[in-house]
């Protein structure tokens, strides 16, 4: 019978999964989701942008430690040390290619597809000692929803010529790309190679982060004063670190550089008579957007701060969370905790956190 | 890897905590303590970087870092100890700095985060296992620092007034002479790790004899009226400083004599005054630094670095030899730097040419490179005989 429950089973529970994996056996973990493949949903989404590297770093992976990374397993299938070397200089991004089977290989020998139960939770009903998922029973519960739903600009949406960066495109010859995070900086390069010609419609210049927010935020250095932040200060903080940002160097510049030069790449600021519109524009925001998060707050009263969820700095519920039960969060909504709870340090992080809660309950 | 400041000290402390064990191994080998003293600095140097410095400056540390900050550790580290004078040998004290910071790359990078599941998340704090490497690290110098107080040499002092002769020392300790402490009839030590501090030694057939031991220091002593040597080393690595060797009126013996220690190390004599006798200092088949001395008014040579020795003779003061005063001979390796020589004699009487008063000889295929020495009143400044050579230069012929 199983004692812990994952729902969702994306990337962020995959993650949380695989630490789990230390402490119980598959058929004592239920993963509730729709789809058995961690990576379906983020494969559609790399693949809709061309990505082929990843933006993290060699511990960007779903192992339980961050060692062995994937520059490790990198220079030993390549039987080279320029990963490790590439790593030690923060240069080293496994690609996509490597990060994918690095996925499958882990879901083959976790026992993930034993532990995964096919099946949408649409409720979390807090009992005595434990929570209600749908009818079945669990004394700890890890909510891994991933993002709500694409999030394209209110003023763009009745557009025909509009189409989200993570759906699958082609490339008209003009393109304007909404955005300047990430996946914008992606598409910019993209529709030059492509040859089309390229608008850059932002409202605010991205940041030049390596990662998705400065890296101090990824240790207790940085998260230790961002915990401490009054809520009013917390929710600033978290607006400034959800600013679009995409990685510093020439591999990004020179290309639009050289196309600014030739005329074909300039920044405006609205939408323009361009034949594509992309809407680079990343994901909604906020608990409401999320059907089992709402639900969740609406039922038991959850102390909120404006689109985020209020949670204990290990990302567990604190009004659902005892000595005898443990409701945590784990991705996006579990920033209040971890800023950078959409990657997979974050989830990591999260993960870490709910086993140690799990250790520590009298009733485990 | 972004530490907090606790992290990046529990990361130290534990990383260090092999090392030392090793070091406290390899201490046992050799008998000597300068492992565990050079780990024990290495600990006070690198906490007091993290402390002071690494943490103010690096708010994230790259993994390339652990290469500038480990040379910067390093320098620091050496820095301390020639300042110190630990003397620990530059091979395996460079390989045992070497041996803690691959260390602690290998257990930063994969020991730790395999060991502690959020090493990275929480700045490199390990939890109980960082309060415990901190107690094992300080349990293992406190138990070292004991072992060190409890194995020092018992003292005894030596009472003013006149003890007869011979002394002969046969176990490890430190002879402290009282002022006025005189022994008639000479001292022999014959055992490791002995030390004579302050004690005037009268008489005897040597003044004091050193034969076949370790780590002999004699520190301030006087000797007078010896019948051979004044001190007399054979076999023995010894540190010599300090001392007052009177052989006027003695024309066979020598102030200092050390022979036969080339495989014992360097062996010092610093900052003694040698008056009279043949050979004010003179070494064989050694390899010695003599420094600092003052030697006046020998009958053979006032410094020889004699029989395929290897010796530095630096900062000496030389008046009044007969005959030759700074003395390379015999397949020896030279460097004689700073010196002053005034007023050497020549030894008419001997008829031997390579007598004549010479400031500075070379002889008998030896090699002697000179460099700033202050050669004066001398019948012959320098000069070679017999196949050897003489160059004037910074570095050491050797």
């Amino acid at each position: 019978m199983a004692r812990v429950a994952v729902v969702g089973s994306g990337l962020a529970g995959f993650t949380a999964y695989q630490t789990l994996r230390r402490a119980f056996e598959p058929g004592e973990i239920a993963v509730f989701g729709t789809d058995a493949d961690p990576a379906a949903v983020w494969r559609v989404r790399a693949g809709a942008i061309r990505q082929r590297e990843m933006r993290s770093e060699s511990d960007g992976h779903c192992l339980p430690t961050s060692f062995p990374g994937l520059a490790f397993s990198s220079a030993r299938r390549r039987r080279s040390l320029r990963p490790l070397l590439d790593s030690a200089l923060d240069r080293f991004h496994p690609t996509v290619d490597e990060f994918l089977a690095h996925v499958e290989r882990l879901r083959d020998r976790s026992g993930w597809d034993e532990s995964f139960v096919s099946r949408r939770v649409g409720r979390v009903w807090g009992v005595d000692g434990g929570f209600e998922l749908d009818g079945d029973h669990f004394a700890h519960v890890l909510l891994a929803p991933g993002h709500p739903g694409l999030n394209v600009p209110e003023e763009l949406r009745r557009d025909p010529r509009v189409v989200h960066a993570y759906e699958p495109h082609g490339y008209a010859p003009t393109v304007t790309v909404v955005g300047a995070g990430l996946a914008a900086a992606t598409e910019w390069l993209n529709a030059l190679a492509a040859g089309s010609e390229v608008v850059s419609v932002r409202r605010r210049e991205p940041e030049r982060w390596p990662l998705n927010v400065p890296r101090r935020y990824f240790s207790r250095r940085g998260l230790d004063g961002y915990q401490r932040l009054a809520p009013r200060e917390r929710i600033e903080r978290l607006r400034a670190l959800s600013a679009p940002s995409y990685p510093p160097g020439t591999r990004w510049d020179e290309p639009l550089e050289q196309a600014a030069r030739d005329g074909r790449f300039r920044v405006e600021q609205s939408v323009n008579g361009s034949e594509q519109v992309i809407c680079a524009t990343g994901f909604l925001r906020g608990f409401r957007h999320d059907p089992l998060l709402a639900r969740l707050v609406a039922e038991h009263g959850l102390e909120t701060a404006e689109d985020w969820l209020v949670l204990d700095a290990d990302s567990a519920v604190p009004e659902l969370s005892d000595g005898t039960r443990t409701l945590a969060v784990a991705g996006v909504p579990g920033q209040w905790a971890f800023p950078a709870a959409d990657t997979l340090a974050g989830a990591r992080y999260v993960a870490h956190r709910f086993l140690r809660r799990i250790q520590a309950c009298r009733t485990r | 890897m972004s530490y907090t400041l606790r992290g990046r000290l529990e990361s130290r402390v534990a990383a260090l905590l092999p090392v030392l064990l090793g070091a406290c191994v390899l201490a046992a080998a050799l008998h000597r303590w300068w492992p565990v003293e050079l780990v024990a600095l290495m600990a006070a140097v690198g906490l007091a970087l993290d402390l002071e410095v690494w943490h103010r400056l690096l708010p994230y540390q790259p993994a390339w870092a652990a290469i500038p900050l480990g040379a910067v550790e390093l320098g620091v580290l050496l820095g301390i100890v020639y300042g110190l004078g630990l003397h620990a040998s530059l091979g395996p004290a460079l390989a045992l700095f070497g041996a803690g910071w691959l260390a602690s790359v290998l257990l930063s990078q994969a020991g730790f985060p395999l060991l502690r599941l959020g090493y990275a998340e929480d700045g490199g704090e390990l939890g109980r296992v960082g309060g415990v490497a901190a107690a094992g690290l300080v349990l293992a110098l406190a138990g070292s620092a004991a072992t060190y107080a409890l194995r020092l040499p018992p003292v005894v002092h030596l009472a003013a007034g006149v003890h007869q002769g011979p002394l002969v020392i046969t176990r490890r300790e430190v002879l402290q002479g009282a002022p006025g402490a005189v022994v008639r009839g000479g001292i022999v030590v014959a055992h490791d790790d002995v030390q004579i501090r302050n004690v005037t030694v009268v008489g005897g057939m040597n003044g004091i004899t050193v034969d076949g031991v370790r780590g002999t220091v004699i520190d301030g002593v006087t000797v007078e009226g010896a019948k051979l040597d004044g001190i007399h080393v054979r076999l023995s690595g010894v540190v010599i400083r300090n001392c007052t060797v009177d052989m006027l009126g003695n024309r066979m013996g020598q102030g200092i004599d050390i022979s036969f220690n080339m495989e014992l190390g360097m062996s010092m004599v610093e900052g003694c005054t040698i008056l009279g006798g043949q050979e004010g200092i003179t070494t064989h088949s050694s390899a010695t630094d003599i420094m600092g001395n003052r030697v006046s008014r020998t009958t053979g040579e006032a410094i020889s670095v004699d029989e395929m020795s290897m010796g530095m003779a630096s900062h000496n003061t030389i008046r009044d030899a007969l005959g030759v005063a700074l003395y390379c001979n015999d397949r020896s390796m030279c460097m004689f730097d700073h010196n002053t020589v005034v007023g050497t004699r020549p030894d008419a009487a001997s008829g031997i040419r390579t007598r004549r008063g010479f400031g500075i000889l070379a002889s008998f295929q030896s090699e002697a490179s000179v460099w700033r020495n202050t050669l004066a009143a001398n019948p012959v400044a320098s000069g070679t005989a017999t196949g050897a050579t003489l160059e004037t230069t910074s570095q050491p012929g050797w």
